[in-house]
C-alpha cells in the first residue's frame, strides 16, 4: 500500500501511484466545443477559463465563492468556477458568458433584457450576473421580485445596479411564463 | 423599482459588449508566453525585516524570478498622489526593509502558472523586528495634527465664516435658542469595485534604438499617473510608458492613483523577458490600496427659537497614515448645505500605523453629511419642526463661505419633489408612531447632500471619416458612470447624426493626456472638451456653428482623407499652466470655488425603514431621491447612477465596516464574506428624479457631477429614519441588528 | 495551495480503498466549497484527494418512505432543498438549505459534505500572524481576546469559540437524524447528535468520524411534527451571509393548542449543531404563546457565555427561538 505523495519536495519528482495522479487529462465541452488539457488538480476551472482558454468574459472577484462573478453553468447549472476544481468539469458541458448568444451573436433574452433596463454600470459583474439570471429563471425562482431579489444575491455588484437586474430577470420570467 | 419599468428609451452604449463579456478589462489580457505572479506580504504590522527566506521559492519547479527589496535596486517611489507625486501612498514596498503596515508586499514570485507562483509565493519566510504600532483613532501612538498647520495650503485649510464660536456660546443661554452638540463615529470602509486590481505588463523593443517600450494593462482611474508614476519609478522616459485601461471594472477612488503592484510587475517582465501578469488577490487588495479612514467628528449647532440657524462648529478626526497626510475635507460641503452665517471648521489628522487611506465614493462627504445631517434631524426633534421644512427654511442662494452666488442649486426643489413622490405629508413625527401591518415600526427620515462641482483638464479628439463615422477620443476613464454613452449622445446631438455612427474611446495614453477621472468631473470635463473639438470640427469641416451636418459630405469636400481635431478644456479661470500638470499625469482639477460663482451638485433623499417585530432587523424597503447635477447628459446612465449611489449609502448605513484587532494592525474582515456589501435581497424600491435644469456657468453643456453626491446623505437619512422608528439616535456607523434589539 | 495528488474512483469501494492507500492526511473532496477554498487558503493541505462528487451511489434521495427520509451525502443541496416532500412536511429541511450561502453554491456544495462544513472564524481562515487552535493545535486562540462579535456563546472552551457555520445539521439534529458511515473498518451508523465535537481542548478534533470514514448518506425518521417548523437565520445581510443566530423549530399542537412535540436547535451561536432539549421540554404540555415561546428561548439559551463583543447572540438567539416557535406554530398540525 504505497503513499502515493509526499508533502517534501520530493513529491514534485515521485510519481504518485494509480489511481492518483498530479497531472490530470480533462476532456470537457466548453460552449459546444470540445476541450481537451492535461490538469494540474489545483487549477480552477476560472482560471483555466481565463488564462488557458481565453475566455475572459468569465471575471474572478474574490477567488473564494464570496461575489459570484465567475459564475458558469455546467451541465446547465450555475456554480461558481472559482471554487470548481477543473478537474471536475472532466465530462461535463460548460456554458461561460461567450457561448449564450444565438449563433447568428442575437442575444439571449436575459442579455438583452440587462441592455433594455440597463442593469449593469461598470460591467464587471455583469457575465456572472447574466449567468445567474438565466439560471434563475430556469430553475423558476424568479416568480416574483422578492423571490428573484433572494436568488441573485449570490451575485453582488457593487454599482448597485441591483433594482435594473431584477428588473430585467423579471421581464424575461413573465415572458417566458406567458 | 417594480418590474413594470419601461425599458429606457436610451441604451448604454458599452451594454451589449458587458452582457456578452466581450468589453476587455485590464487583466482580461492574454499576451503569447505570459507568467503569472504571486505577492508575499508582511504578517506584522510595524517593524523592519530581518531575513527574507526565499530560496524554497526560487527553487520550485516553474519559478522564474522572485523579486524582493534585496534586489530591487532599479525601483523607487513614484510619491504620494497629494504630495506632488503619482501613489496613492509615498511608500513604495519593496524598497527597503521598513514594514509600515500588515498585509504589505514583501516579495513578487513570477512562475509559469499561476497555481505555482502563488505556492512559491507562500513559500517565502520572514522574519521581523517587530515594533508596536497605533491603529485607531483612539490607539496610544496614534499622532493627531492639525490640518491647516501640517498642511499649509489653501486648498486644505478650514473653513471659516463669521464667529460661530461666540454666537455658539451667545445662544446657549438665550432663551428659546437650541445648540446640538454631538460627536459621530464613522469606521474605515473598503471601496472593493469588483474588479481585483492587477496588472499586465510587457515590454517590446521601440525599434529605435532607444529604451525598450513598456506597455502597462490595469483597471485604473488615472491612467496618467501610472504611466507618469511607473516612469519615475523605473527611471525612464514617460513616453516610453502606454497605459492601456480602457474599461474599469469599477473604480470608487480606489484605483485613482499609482498602485504599488505596477511597477513591480514592470520590472519582473523586464527582468524574465516575458509578459507578466498580477491580479491581487482580495484579502491583498484590502491592505494593497487605499481604504475610506475612520473619522470621528464633533458637531455642533445652534439656531433661534424659529429654527433659523445661526452658527455650527464641525471638528473632524480623519485617520491618515503614519508615511503620509491624506487630508479631509469634510467640511467643504456642511459649511454649504445651509445658510449659516456663522461657521468654523477644524480638521484635524491622526496618524495611525496603515496604508494610507485614500479616497472612496464621496470621500468626505458621506461621512460628513452623515454627522451634519444627524445634527439637524436631531435640531428638528428639539424644536418640534418638520425635517423637511426646517432645512427649506435654512435655504440659500449665495455661497455663506465666500459671499458668492451658487451657479445653481434647487436643492429646495429636491425637498419639495422629494418629498411629494415620497409622501411625507402622511408622516406622523412622534418616533415610534408609525406601524406596518405586519407590526414592524416604520420610520421615515430625510438627509440632503452636497458635492463640490469641480471640474478638470480634458483632452479630447474627434475625427470625422469620408464615411460618415465619427470617432471621438477623451483622454478620461470609463468606470461604468457611463462616459462612453454620454460622449456618444454629446457628438450625436451636435452634428445630428445616428448614435451608432459614433465610436468613443477612452483611457489609452497613447492617444491624448489622461487626467484622473474622480470627483465626479468626468463628464463635466469630457462633454466640455467635446463641445470645444466639435466647434473646432465644424470650422475644419467648414459647416455652419450648429445644426445638423452631412459628415460624410463635409469631409469629402475637404479633399482630405479624414478630418481630425484635438481640443482641451479647463476648468473655469484656470491657467494655462494646469495643462502642464494634465501632460505630466498630475491632478488639477479646479472648484468649487470658481471666479464669480461657487458650483455644487445638490441632492435629497427619503428613506423608509422598517424594523421588523421580535427580532428588530433593520430593513430598507424604499428610497426617494432627487438629484440637481445640472443638465443630465444620459438619463438612462444617470438613474442608474443615482440608484447605485443610493445602494452605497444603504450598505455604509447598515453594513460595512472595516474591522480592525488591534493585536494584529491591518484589517481582520479582509474578504467579501466578512465585509458585507448589500446583497441584491438588501435592496428595495429607488425611485429616483432630476431636476434636469443646466448649470448657467460651470461649462457650455449646464452639467455638474452626479457620481459622489447620489451617495451623499443617504446614510444620515438611513440613521434619521431609524431615529423616527425607534426613538435612538445613533451616531455610530454602521447601525447594526444590536443596536436596536 | 500545496500540490496534491488526485483520483476520481468510479465507485464507493474504489473511493475507501484509494484514500486508505493515500494515507491519513488524504481527503475526500465533494462540491469542494469548503475544502477546495481552505486549500486556496493554505489552511488545509492535503496530499491527496479522492473525489467522490459524481458518485451515482451517494446521489440516492428518497423522501417518500414511511420510516424514513434517505439523503444520499452527495445529493446537492440544491435539490434537497426543493424536494417536494421537504417543502410540504419538512420546511425546516427546506429553509435550512435554501438559506444557505447562495444557489451557486447550494448547486455545488453536497448534504453530506454540508455538515462537514468547516468555521469561518477569521482568525482560523485567516492564517499567519493568527493563533488558531484548529488550524495549529496548541498555538492558542486569538479569537477569545479578539473580535468575537460572530463567534459561539454556547458549548465553547477556552481553546476556542469558533462558530460551527451550516445550517443544515442544525436543522437536521432537531429532527433526530442519522448518519450511515462506511470506513476502513466498515459501515456503522452516528447519531447525528454525536457526529460533532465540541472543542473542548482539542478544537482540531471536529467530528467523531475515524479516518478514512465516508458519509454514505443521512436519514431522518419521518415525523408529523415538523410540517409546523421552520428555520428561522437571521444574518448580518438579507441573504448570502452565515446566521449571526439561527433556529429551527418544531412543533405539534392539540385541538387546544398545547404542544404535543417541539423540536429546538440553534445555530450561528454554538460551537456545533446545538440541540436545546431543555428548552422543548419546557414547552410540552403548555400552550403555545409569546410568552412560552419566549421562556424556551431562554432555556435554549442557558448557560450561554458571552465574549467580548458578542453577547448580544444571547438576546438574539432568544428572541429568534421565540419568532421561530411563532411560525412554526401557524404552521403546525392540530
Amino acid at each position: 500500500m504505497a503513499t502515493p505523495v509526499r508533502t517534501d519536495e520530493t513529491a514534485r519528482t515521485t510519481a504518485p501511484s494509480p489511481p492518483f495522479s498530479t497531472t490530470v487529462h480533462v476532456g470537457f465541452r466548453v460552449n459546444d466545443e470540445d476541450v481537451e488539457l492535461d490538469l494540474d488538480p489545483r487549477e480552477s476551472l476560472l482560471d483555466v477559463l481565463r488564462e488557458r482558454l481565453e475566455l475572459t468574459g468569465t471575471k474572478k472577484g474574490c477567488d473564494h465563492g464570496h461575489c459570484g462573478a465567475c459564475t458558469v453553468h455546467v451541465d446547465g447549472r450555475r456554480v461558481v468556477s472559482c471554487l470548481t476544481p477543473a478537474v471536475q468539469a472532466q465530462g461535463t458541458a460548460v456554458t461561460t458568458i461567450e457561448g449564450v448568444a444565438g449563433p447568428g451573436g442575437e442575444l439571449h433574452p436575459v442579455q438583452q433584457a440587462f441592455v433594455d433596463h440597463d442593469a449593469l454600470q461598470c460591467g464587471y459583474c455583469t457575465p456572472g450576473q447574466v449567468m445567474s439570471g438565466i439560471a434563475c429563471i430556469d430553475e423558476g425562482h424568479a416568480g416574483d421580485d422578492a423571490q428573484a431579489r433572494e436568488y441573485l444575491s449570490g451575485n453582488l455588484c457593487r454599482c448597485g445596479a441591483y433594482p435594473g437586474i431584477v428588473a430585467a430577470v423579471r421581464a424575461v420570467a413573465d415572458r417566458s411564463e406567458g | 423599482m417594480s418590474t413594470e419599468t419601461a425599458p429606457p428609451s436610451t441604451v448604454r452604449v458599452d451594454a451589449r459588449d458587458k452582457v456578452t463579456g466581450t468589453l476587455r478589462y485590464g487583466t482580461d489580457r492574454v499576451p503569447p508566453g505570459m507568467l503569472h505572479a504571486a505577492l508575499a506580504v508582511a504578517t506584522v504590522a510595524k517593524g523592519r525585516l530581518v531575513h527574507l527566506d526565499t530560496e524554497a521559492a526560487a527553487a520550485l519547479p516553474g519559478v522564474h524570478l522572485v523579486l524582493t527589496h534585496a534586489d530591487a535596486d532599479e525601483l523607487t517611489s513614484g510619491g504620494f498622489l497629494l504630495g506632488g507625486g503619482y501613489g496613492f501612498q509615498s511608500f513604495q514596498p519593496l524598497t527597503g526593509d521598513r514594514i509600515a503596515y500588515r498585509g504589505q508586499p514583501i516579495a513578487l514570485v513570477v512562475a509559469d502558472t499561476l497555481h505555482v507562483a502563488t505556492e512559491a509565493a507562500a513559500l517565502v519566510r520572514a522574519e521581523y523586528e517587530s515594533e508596536p504600532g497605533a491603529f485607531t483613532l483612539d490607539a496610544p501612538g496614534a499622532e493627531a495634527l492639525v490640518q491647516s498647520e501640517a498642511i499649509p495650503l489653501p486648498m486644505f485649510a478650514d473653513v471659516v465664516a463669521g464667529d460661530a464660536d461666540g454666537v455658539l456660546a451667545e445662544a446657549a443661554t438665550r432663551p428659546g435658542a437650541v445648540v446640538i452638540d454631538a460627536v459621530y463615529d464613522h469606521p474605515a470602509q473598503h471601496q472593493n469595485p469588483m474588479e481585483l486590481i492587477g496588472t499586465v505588463a510587457e515590454w517590446r523593443s521601440a525599434g529605435d534604438g532607444g529604451a525598450d517600450i513598456l506597455t502597462v494593462h490595469e483597471g485604473t482611474q488615472n491612467a496618467g499617473a501610472v504611466q507618469h508614476g511607473v516612469a519615475t519609478q523605473l527611471g525612464i522616459d514617460a513616453d516610453r510608458v502606454e497605459v492601456i485601461s480602457p474599461s474599469v471594472g469599477g473604480g470608487f477612488g480606489q484605483k485613482n492613483s499609482l498602485q504599488p503592484q505596477t511597477a513591480l510587475v514592470a520590472i519582473a517582465a523586464r527582468r524574465v523577458g516575458r509578459p507578466v501578469k498580477l491580479v491581487v488577490p482580495r484579502t491583498q487588495v484590502f491592505h494593497d490600496s487605499s481604504f475610506r479612514p475612520a473619522t470621528r467628528q464633533h458637531i455642533r449647532l445652534a439656531a433661534d427659537g424659529t429654527g433659523r440657524m445661526l452658527a455650527a462648529v464641525h471638528e473632524v478626526d480623519q485617520q491618515t497614515s503614519r508615511h503620509d497626510l491624506f487630508p479631509g475635507t469634510h467640511t467643504e460641503i456642511t459649511s454649504r448645505l445651509y445658510g449659516i452665517p456663522n461657521y468654523r471648521g477644524l480638521q484635524r489628522l491622526v496618524r495611525t500605523d496603515v496604508q494610507t487611506p485614500g479616497y472612496m465614493r464621496a470621500p468626505y462627504e458621506h461621512s460628513a453629511a452623515f454627522a451634519f445631517e444627524s445634527a439637524v434631524d436631531e435640531l428638528a426633534v428639539a424644536l418640534g419642526q418638520d425635517p423637511v421644512e426646517l432645512r427649506l427654511a435654512n435655504d440659500t442662494d449665495t455661497d455663506p463661505v465666500s459671499g458668492e452666488p451658487f451657479s445653481s442649486r434647487h436643492l429646495a426643489e429636491c425637498l419639495r419633489r422629494g418629498a411629494e413622490r415620497f409622501g411625507w405629508a402622511r408622516r406622523t413625527p412622534e418616533p415610534g408612531s408609525m406601524r406596518a401591518d405586519d407590526g414592524s415600526r416604520v420610520g421615515w427620515g430625510v438627509a440632503v447632500g452636497c458635492y463640490p462641482g469641480m471640474a478638470a483638464p480634458t483632452a479630447a479628439r474627434v475625427c470625422a471619416e469620408p464615411s460618415g463615422a465619427v470617432r471621438v477620443e477623451v483622454g478620461a476613464h470609463e468606470m461604468g458612470q457611463g462616459l462612453r454613452t454620454a460622449m456618444v449622445r454629446t457628438v450625436a446631438a451636435d452634428l445630428g447624426i445616428p448614435a451608432g455612427d459614433v465610436t468613443p474611446a477612452v483611457g489609452d495614453t497613447r492617444a491624448l493626456p489622461h487626467h484622473l477621472t474622480a470627483g465626479s468631473w468626468g463628464t463635466a470635463g469630457a462633454l466640455p472638451a467635446i463641445a470645444l473639438a466639435l466647434a473646432e470640427l465644424r470650422t475644419a469641416l467648414k459647416v455652419p456653428e450648429q445644426g445638423p451636418v452631412d459628415v460624410a459630405a463635409a469631409v469629402a469636400a475637404t479633399g482630405r482623407d479624414s478630418v481630425e481635431v484635438e481640443a482641451v478644456y479647463t476648468a473655469p479661470g484656470q491657467p494655462p499652466q494646469v495643462l502642464d500638470r494634465l501632460r505630466a499625469g498630475l491632478p488639477a482639477p479646479g472648484g468649487p470655488e470658481h471666479p464669480g460663482f461657487v458650483t455644487f451638485s445638490w441632492v435629497a433623499h427619503f428613506v423608509e425603514v422598517r424594523i421588523e417585530p421580535t427580532i428588530h432587523r433593520i430593513r430598507v424597503p424604499r428610497v426617494v431621491s432627487v438629484a440637481d447635477c445640472g443638465r443630465v447628459a444620459s438619463p438612462t446612465t444617470a438613474g442608474s447612477q443615482l440608484r447605485g449611489g443610493v445602494v452605497w449609502g444603504i450598505s455604509a448605513a447598515l453594513r460595512e465596516s472595516s474591522e480592525v484587532d488591534p493585536r494584529f494592525g491591518g484589517f481582520l474582515n479582509a474578504s467579501l464574506e466578512e465585509y458585507p456589501i448589500a446583497v441584491n435581497a438588501d435592496i428595495g424600491e429607488i425611485d429616483v428624479d432630476f431636476i434636469d435644469t443646466p448649470d448657467p456657468m460651470l461649462n457650455s453643456l449646464g452639467v455638474k457631477g452626479l457620481g459622489e453626491v447620489s451617495m451623499v446623505g443617504v446614510a444620515g437619512a438611513v440613521a434619521n429614519a431609524v431615529h423616527h422608528a425607534t426613538g435612538r439616535r445613533f451616531r455610530r456607523l454602521p447601525i447594526h441588528l444590536e443596536d436596536v434589539l | 495551495m500545496r500540490p496534491f495528488a488526485y483520483a476520481a474512483p468510479a465507485s464507493v469501494p474504489e473511493a475507501l480503498d484509494a484514500l486508505v492507500a493515500a494515507g491519513p492526511d488524504a481527503r475526500f473532496l465533494a462540491g469542494g466549497t469548503t475544502l477546495y477554498d481552505l486549500m486556496k487558503l493554505g489552511v488545509e493541505a492535503p496530499p491527496a484527494v479522492v473525489d467522490v462528487h459524481r458518485l451515482p451511489e451517494l446521489a440516492v434521495v428518497d423522501t417518500a418512505g414511511p420510516d424514513e427520509l434517505v439523503f444520499g451525502a452527495g445529493a446537492r443541496m440544491a435539490d434537497v432543498a426543493e424536494d417536494p416532500v421537504l417543502l410540504r412536511d419538512y420546511p425546516m429541511l427546506a429553509e435550512s438549505l435554501a438559506k444557505a450561502a447562495s444557489q451557486q453554491l447550494r448547486t455545488m456544495a453536497t448534504v453530506g459534505g454540508n455538515l462537514l462544513q468547516r468555521t469561518r472564524c477569521s482568525y482560523f481562515r485567516g492564517g499567519a500572524p493568527f493563533a488558531c487552535n484548529k488550524r495549529e493545535p496548541g498555538s492558542g486562540c486569538s479569537a477569545l481576546e479578539g473580535i468575537d462579535r460572530a463567534h459561539a456563546v454556547l458549548g465553547t472552551s477556552d481553546s476556542c469559540i469558533a462558530t460551527y457555520a451550516g445550517d443544515w445539521a442544525v436543522a437536521l439534529i432537531a429532527l433526530d437524524a442519522v448518519v450511515d458511515v462506511l470506513g476502513p473498518d466498515g459501515a456503522r451508523t452516528v447519531a447525528l447528535a454525536d457526529l460533532h465535537h465540541e472543542p473542548g481542548s482539542h478544537p482540531e478534533r471536529e467530528t467523531t468520524l475515524a479516518a478514512g470514514e465516508l458519509i454514505l448518506r443521512i436519514r431522518v425518521p419521518t415525523t408529523r411534527t415538523a410540517r409546523g417548523s421552520t428555520y428561522h437565520k437571521i444574518r448580518d445581510r438579507e441573504s448570502y451571509a452565515f446566521a449571526l443566530a439561527s433556529a429551527a423549530t418544531a412543533v405539534a399542537l392539540d385541538a387546544d393548542g398545547v404542544v404535543t412535540d417541539a423540536r429546538i436547535a440553534l445555530g450561528g451561536v454554538a460551537t456545533r449543531p446545538w440541540r436545546a432539549a431543555a428548552a422543548e421540554r419546557t414547552l410540552v404540555g403548555a400552550p403555545l404563546t409569546v410568552d412560552t415561546a419566549r421562556r424556551a428561548g431562554e432555556a435554549a439559551l442557558a448557560g450561554a457565555r458571552p465574549g467580548r463583543h458578542n453577547g448580544f447572540k444571547i438576546e438574539l438567539a432568544v428572541r429568534t427561538v421565540t419568532d421561530a416557535l411563532r411560525i412554526a406554530g401557524e404552521r403546525a398540525v392540530q
